[in-house]
């Protein structure tokens, strides 16, 4: 497995130029270290590249070395990292509902109203509702805020329905947005025939549907972004084993089901045909077959082997020596 | 010339005044009806998860609360409870 000219060209400029980055993998196989190494590179290239993690067990931190948490930080010149916490993000996301319905409230009904949305904060499905709410807020600054944004996804289950998600929000707001409309129009039919009975307009149309449309848009908005070849890309990573190909085969499917392009298969720690003296151990007849199978399966997309290094790879010296490995392959 | 003017005025009320009671009174209570009806409608489908109906969307939608709350304050004191039934919404 090995990629001409042409074809490594284009990798390396999806790899380094394409705004918004998803990695995705099995657990295990190498996401958060190929995500930092591209990341890493891309900001050395110059770029205001960040970095951010999505998955609740937080690992970009230790493959950077450096503390990380909710809130971007820069690491290095260009590089910003980020960890989202869900449960931090949930909290925000509440008090900013607070916040805007401030005004709406009946002050009889306010002490109710935030009694229930505090019971709602509790819910199984907040956090991660709060989650997205972020990662399609951060999929709006790649190309604003920062020329590119690499996401460190979770293991693939979580990740594609996070991918999926906004496709089927968009649909569920869509109907409310449609009985509202009709809740309105009957509403001014009510106040012709009733008049003053009927009680008061909103002054500035209506704040419900306000919400509404501005959910459907964002929603629309993370849809149009996930789907766009122009703009984004989603990474596999796998490794020359038997469950992560078999997994990812399956991840592809889904994926290209949804309408979400994937942009290469990074083939991680690939061991030399030949033991080359520095450590590591040559190929095996077992990972052979996988590197055969991995070409069949995947074939529609372009395949990039990355070499197993002699050690573990730990900060951003090795962070760079991987990426130079990577990015400028004497041969493999 | 202001006399006649009123008087038209006067006039042009009385025949909307029959106009209304001949056409539109009777549609008034259907209209209301409908009105209610689609509200109710609407925060079933937005607050479905109450009932025990799974709504994937019910943390996007917490800004409704105010809303589902006054209606709800209005509907048990429209059904003869001046107080609201336990185990609910505690408004009031």
């Amino acid at each position: 497995m090995s990629l001409d000219g042409d074809a490594r060209r284009q990798v390396s400029d999806l790899l380094l130029r394409r705004p918004i980055l998803f990695f995705g993998g099995k657990g295990g196989v190498g996401k958060t270290t190929l995500a930092a190494t591209v990341a890493l590179r891309s900001a050395t290239s110059g770029r205001r590249t960040l970095l951010v993690s999505t998955d609740p067990a937080h690992s970009v931190g230790d493959a950077l070395d450096v503390r990380l948490g909710n809130a971007a930080r820069e690491v290095l010149p260009n590089l910003w990292a980020v960890e989202i916490d869900p449960a931090e993000e949930a909290d925000r996301y509440i008090a900013g509902v607070k916040d805007r319905i401030a005004t709406v409230t009946p002050p009889r009904l306010a002490a109710e109203v935030d009694r229930q949305i505090d019971i709602a904060r509790v819910t199984p499905g907040a956090e991660e509702a709060a989650l997205f709410d972020r990662f399609t807020r951060l999929m709006d600054d790649a190309g604003a805020v920062y020329d590119r944004v690499v996401f460190d996804t979770a293991p693939l289950g979580h990740t594609l329905r996070l991918l999926a998600l906004p496709e089927q929000m968009q649909l569920w707001i869509r109907g409310l947005i449609g009985r509202r409309r009709k809740v309105n129009v009957l509403q001014r039919m009510w106040r012709n025939v009733a008049g003053a009975a009927a009680g008061d307009a909103h002054a500035d149309g209506d704040p419900m549907l306000a919400v509404l449309e501005e959910r459907q848009a964002r929603f629309a908005r993370a849809r149009e972004t996930v789907v766009d070849r122009a703009r984004t890309a989603f990474i596999f990573v796998v490794v020359p084993e038997r469950l992560p190909i078999l997994e990812t085969e399956r991840a592809a499917g889904t994926l290209g089901r949804h309408g979400i392009p994937i942009g290469a298969v990074l083939v991680n720690r690939v061991r030399p045909r030949e033991a080359d003296g520095a450590g590591a151990a040559r190929r095996s007849k077992e990972e052979r077959d996988h590197l055969e199978d991995i070409e069949r399966r995947f074939r529609a997309y372009p395949l990039v082997p990355v070499p197993l290094l002699p050690r573990d790879i730990q900060g951003v010296d090795d962070l760079r020596e991987l990426g130079r490995r990577l990015f400028e392959p004497t041969g493999a | 010339m202001h006399r006649y003017w009123l008087w038209l005025r006067r006039r042009a009320r009385a025949a909307r005044e029959i106009y209304e009671g001949l056409y539109v009174a009777p549609y008034r209570s259907q209209i209301y009806r409908a009105y209610r009806q689609e509200q109710d409608l609407f925060l079933l489908s937005a607050f479905s998860d109450l009932l025990g109906a799974p709504n994937p969307a019910a943390f996007y939608t917490l800004e409704l609360y105010p809303e589902l709350i006054a209606q709800f304050h209005e509907w048990h004191v429209r059904m003869g409870m001046p107080q609201a039934p336990d185990g609910g919404f505690r408004c009031c």
